[in-house]
């Protein structure tokens, strides 16, 4: 009796799970360009304004922070750790939020027009899972030991970022002119990191 | 055809922009702020009389927005050192009194309108934090020089 009960809730669960399922509704394809050129914008903004090497070089140099000790007094030092961790804070915010906007084109879209194979999406999903972690441990580490005391996670994360992005780049490729694409091949990079 | 015979006129405008105006000007904030000033604000137009008659209008305007824009990653690209040297080469070469100068730049921060259109918020940021730290080193600086006459005349503000 008890195991004829049993199999009664599993088969009721499973019936409830496959209704869920069933109701679930997919992304629009209608109406979807905005999302297109969101997820764009944001990758944009992460490769030529978040991402460039030289910028992030710039944001963690300890060079400068070897000249302010020197230059000038204690003040001086604190004033510039002060700045400095507001532009790195800065900065791991405005990566997130870009992550995330091309994650969630990811989630909802980018399946509809991109020819993702599972491995690739697998390694996708475990690069905003990884990248957003880091965001969360480089937020922690920047309030806790100021600008220079995470340049480990920076590094991991402006890598997986990279692959994102690089992956990103191939969903939105549609996006592209074609007469734009053969001039980007022609032309050499502008120094991005990605 | 004309697209590219536009393109063409951008890059001698730029060219002519460069060798004539801009080789004067060493440092990439002297040049960021004199371009700047060629932009009006109203419309965010840059304007350049010699290089409107020589090229066109447009062409001049988007020379000196290119110019600009260079000018502007240089400086988010230079260390606080150089960032600082700079500054100093700029103060000395206004002939204002160095007091004053960064006593109005702390004030005014006129670094902020000289931004191109288009530039990264971060980028900006970087850039004003960086001028920001700078003049405080060269006021730790002027303030660490023995005042000549201070031990005569009394400060004002006493």
């Amino acid at each position: 009796m008890i195991g004829l009960l049993l199999y009664l809730l599993v088969g009721i669960g499973l019936l409830v799970v496959l209704w869920l399922l069933a109701r679930r509704e997919g992304a629009p394809v209608e109406g979807c360009g905005r999302q297109f050129v969101e997820a764009r914008q944001a990758l944009r903004t992460l490769q030529l304004g978040l991402l460039p090497e030289n910028l992030i070089v710039r944001i963690f140099d300890r060079e400068d922070f070897r000249y302010v000790m020197a230059a000038g007094p204690g003040e001086i030092s604190e004033l510039f750790l002060q700045e400095r961790k507001r532009i790195s804070l800065m900065w791991v915010r405005r990566v997130r939020c870009e992550i995330r906007n091309l994650m969630q084109f990811h989630l909802g879209y980018s399946r509809l027009h991109a020819k993702l194979s599972l491995p690739t999406e697998i390694r996708l999903a475990l690069d905003f899972t990884l990248l957003l972690l880091a965001c969360r441990a480089l937020r922690i580490l920047l309030n806790a030991r100021g600008p220079y005391g995470a340049g480990a996670v920076v590094g991991v994360m402006t890598a997986a970022a990279g692959r994102v992005c690089a992956a990103s780049e191939k969903s939105l490729a549609f996006l592209n002119p074609p007469a734009l694409e053969s001039f980007r091949r022609n032309s050499a990079g502008d120094g991005a990191a990605i | 055809m004309s697209a590219p015979a536009k393109h063409m006129d951008v890059l001698a405008a730029a060219d002519d922009l460069r060798r004539r105006t801009l080789v004067e000007m060493t440092q990439p904030l002297e040049r960021l702020l004199y371009l700047a000033s060629t932009r009006d604000y109203n419309t965010g137009l840059y304007y350049h009389h010699g290089l409107a008659l020589r090229f066109s209008e447009e062409a001049a305007c988007e020379a000196l927005a290119g110019c600009h824009r260079e000018a502007f990653e240089e400086l988010v690209a230079a260390s606080l050192e150089e960032l600082v040297h700079e500054l100093q080469t700029y103060l000395e070469s206004t002939r204002v009194a160095p007091n004053d100068f960064i006593v109005a730049w702390q004030g005014l921060e006129p670094y902020r309108v000289a931004v191109p259109v288009g530039i990264d918020s971060l980028s900006s940021e970087l850039v004003f934090s960086n001028l920001k730290v700078a003049l405080a080193i060269l006021q730790s600086r002027l303030d660490a020089r023995p005042k000549p006459g201070a031990s005569r005349r009394p400060s004002p503000v006493q």
